[in-house]
């Protein structure tokens, strides 16, 4: 359990060290195309940090997210690690910088650690071939969200990213999809998880 | 319009906030959906046993893993038997071993007008989902008396524990079966029978030894092999019962009486 922990905690500690450098780079770059993510919920941790970097004009954000989930709702310690993207298709600008997004879209894959959670039936040592078809480690899923956005105008940064995004996102995954296409008498709320998360980057 | 969508928005998040999930493994539900098992019984010890004499009727269904359509036909059904003191589920109730299963098949079931009681089974002891069916449901292994009949529901499910020869804790239920003190009989439960590959090999000869030794034994019933069967596949004298899956769409309703004689009726829905 401590491990996990301390991993996430040197992740942070990093994460933290790239945007101060970043910070002090002097070449001016209006978009800079990193960003840091910190998300709660989701299925993907209490709380989950990480980071990635923006393609498309901003539209697309591949990243990449680590998440800590506590003895008290998992019944042990679990990290979660996450690759996720979102395309955002449309930020319509408001004034003074800000930018209103009303849909995301995304998918994710993540592996959840701990024993209990084998990658496959060969890796558990116990179960014949093809005895549960699903890997309990890894889950596959798809999102839906909206956003705002504030993108600071002009050069004069304070030491601010140029871009602050405040998202919640609906998402699901390969389990509960099948669980919900095998029967009509599950309602979409049901197989839904809720997260909400900050990005913010660029200078 | 666009401040508009904004605040819809925003304002739907905050009302759906108990989908801020921090992991489908997350094993957090709310009070009611706890400890499952222990209030069940609590119900039970309370209820008057509705059929006379010494007779005493409950229904007995397994595997609901992942048949939510048909949960809703089965408590209807089962509503309208005559009589039936409570309601055995043979494990499986999930499919993947996630807490939100297991709450979907508790939102169903609560519709039971008896109480309701269940068994682990191999589905609900992966990934997580020991912690889960301890947390929502309760111990792997208990026993409890109504009608003067000694029902002990037993973790059978040894391939889960790579069968290191503790599952089915054999001791401990030579130990439950030897305390007949005011017992008209007694009935075993479990999910895995012994005949079944994922019993584990070591302890068949134990687990049906037991069986026989155990004084005023009716049967045992058992989950898993979603095919219903009533045999003596030890020649022993023992019966072993196993019920119809829920997907399957029938279960069995059991009527006891006297020391060992018993009706089995199977019900369709």
């Amino acid at each position: 359990m401590r491990p996990h922990f301390n991993a996430l905690l040197i992740l942070a500690l990093c994460l933290l060290a790239t945007a101060a450098q970043a910070q002090n780079d002097p070449t001016p770059d209006r978009h800079g195309p990193f960003f840091l993510t910190v998300q709660i919920g989701g299925g993907q941790g209490l709380v989950a940090v990480g980071g990635g970097f923006w393609l498309a004009d901003q539209k697309l954000e591949p990243e990449v997210l680590v998440g800590y989930v506590p003895p008290s709702v998992g019944g042990r310690a679990m990290a979660i690690f996450t690759l996720k993207t979102t395309y955002t298709p449309y930020s319509p600008s408001l004034q003074n910088g800000w930018q209103v997004s009303p849909v995301s879209i995304g998918g994710f894959v993540n592996y959840t650690t701990g024993e209990q959670f084998f990658l496959t039936n060969q890796s558990a040592g116990r179960y014949p071939k093809g005895y549960y078809w699903w890997s309990p480690a890894v889950r596959i899923g798809a999102l839906v969200g909206a956003r705002i956005t504030h993108e600071v105008v002009g050069n004069n940064l304070n030491g601010l990213p140029r871009r602050t995004t405040l998202y919640g996102e609906l998402s699901t995954n390969d389990l509960h999809l099948v669980s919900k296409f095998t029967n009509k008498s599950l309602s979409l709320p049901e197989i839904l998880t809720l997260g909400l998360g900050l990005k913010a980057g660029g200078r | 319009m666009l401040q508009a969508t904004l605040f819809g928005g925003v304002a739907l998040l905050l009302s759906s906030c108990e989908l801020l999930e921090f992991s489908p493994n997350d094993v957090r539900v709310s009070d009611t959906q706890q400890e499952l098992t222990r209030k069940n019984l609590a119900r039970l010890a309370a209820q008057p046993k509705p059929t006379g004499g010494d007779t005493l009727r409950f229904v007995f269904t397994t595997d609901s893993q992942r048949y939510y359509d048909e949960l809703d036909p089965l408590v209807s059904s089962i509503n309208q038997q005559r009589g039936v003191a409570f309601v055995l589920l043979g494990g499986d109730i999930s499919d993947f071993g996630l807490s939100r299963e297991m709450t979907w098949v508790q939102e169903k079931l609560d519709g039971l007008q008896a109480p309701y009681l269940t068994v682990v089974g191999n589905h609900d002891l992966v990934g997580n989902g020991r912690a889960a069916y301890q947390k929502l449901f309760g111990p792997l292994n208990y026993a409890f008396t109504y009608g003067d009949t000694r029902f002990i529901l037993a973790d059978t499910n040894g391939r889960e524990y790579a069968f290191n020869g503790q599952v089915p804790n054999v001791p401990w239920l030579q130990q439950q079966l030897a305390d007949t003190v005011g017992i008209r009989r007694q009935i075993t439960v479990c999910h895995v029978p012994p005949f079944n590959e994922d019993f584990d090999p070591a302890l068949t000869g134990p687990f049906a030894r037991t069986l026989v030794q155990a004084p005023r034994l009716v049967f045992n019933l058992s989950g898993h092999i979603d095919k219903f069967g009533e045999s003596e596949p030890y020649d022993d004298g023992v019966t072993y019962i196993s019920g119809y899956s829920v997907q399957q769409r029938h279960y069995l309703l059991l009527t006891l009486w006297g020391q060992k004689h018993y009706k089995l009726d199977v019900i369709a829905y």
